[in-house]
């Protein structure tokens, strides 16, 4: 069953310019999750990168499957509203294959590997049709905001 | 399920937590002792992919709790074979612990 876009906003904490789930496709809690970002022409990071060749940084694409990674845990783990929380990437590995440009649709799907009560390590892909275009394996906690020292 | 001899949980591992902390194997091996938090700086989220990824290459279930006891790299080959022993899948090995 698909997600609505008010309820990713309920979920995601990120906003504008860098809330980069449009839509969940599909959810099989505890397992995985398959969203959708649609890279309008219009995106803020397309002024400057580059202003003569659109393209949409690969760390947004790492950010995009981990904002949807922060969605499946949500859904799955974590049942209480943690406002004191905030999730952290502790590690990326990952590979780009090729460019995101404005009007592609990016599928993103991620798939558990491990959880414990603080963390997670997934393994996300990002497609556009059916062509790869960047694999990432991510690692992330669940930190309280008073222990980051700022 | 395959039984594995200490000398290859002790590779296995060995490359696992080279490859996340980043270090040389050699260099692993010769810091085996070595606390990760205090003095290889390996965040504690680290220790959850150390052991997301031991539990993908031994195919086995490590419990969360079992996470406390990845703090050297002596200590996370440990945790693995009492892990694999209680699964039956521990070879008994007539030599000590080699270098990996």
């Amino acid at each position: 069953m698909g997600i609505n876009f008010e309820e990713i906003k309920r979920l995601v904490p990120q906003r504008y310019p860098f809330l980069f789930i449009d839509r969940v496709v599909e959810i099989e809690e505890g397992k995985k999750i398959v969203c959708l970002k649609n890279v309008s022409a219009n995106e803020s990071f397309f002024v400057g990168h580059f202003p003569e060749y659109a393209i949409m940084p690969g760390v947004l694409t790492l950010e995009s499957l981990a904002q949807a990674s922060i969605i499946l845990f949500k859904k799955s783990f974590l049942k209480e509203e943690t406002s004191n929380s905030v999730f952290l990437l502790a590690s990326v590995r990952a590979s780009f294959l090729r460019p995101v440009f404005p009007g592609d649709q990016l599928l993103l799907e991620v798939n558990v590997e491990k959880v414990v009560s603080k963390g997670a390590m997934v393994q996300g892909i990002a497609k556009v049709g059916d062509e790869t275009v960047a694999k990432a394996s991510l690692t992330f906690g669940l930190a309280d905001k008073g222990s980051l020292g700022n | 399920m395959e039984t594995l001899t200490t000398e290859e949980v002790e590779r296995e591992v060995t490359a696992i937590v080279a490859e996340v902390t980043e270090l040389d194997r050699e260099e692993i091996w010769k810091k085996r002792d070595a606390n990760f938090f205090k003095e290889l700086e390996i965040d504690s989220l680290l220790a959850l992919e150390i052991l997301a990824l031991i539990e993908k290459k031994f195919k086995i279930q490590i419990p969360e709790e079992k996470l406390v006891d990845i703090t050297s790299l002596t200590g996370t080959i440990n945790m693995t074979k009492s892990v694999l022993a209680g699964n039956g899948r521990l070879k008994e090995s007539a030599v000590g612990g080699q270098k990996a």
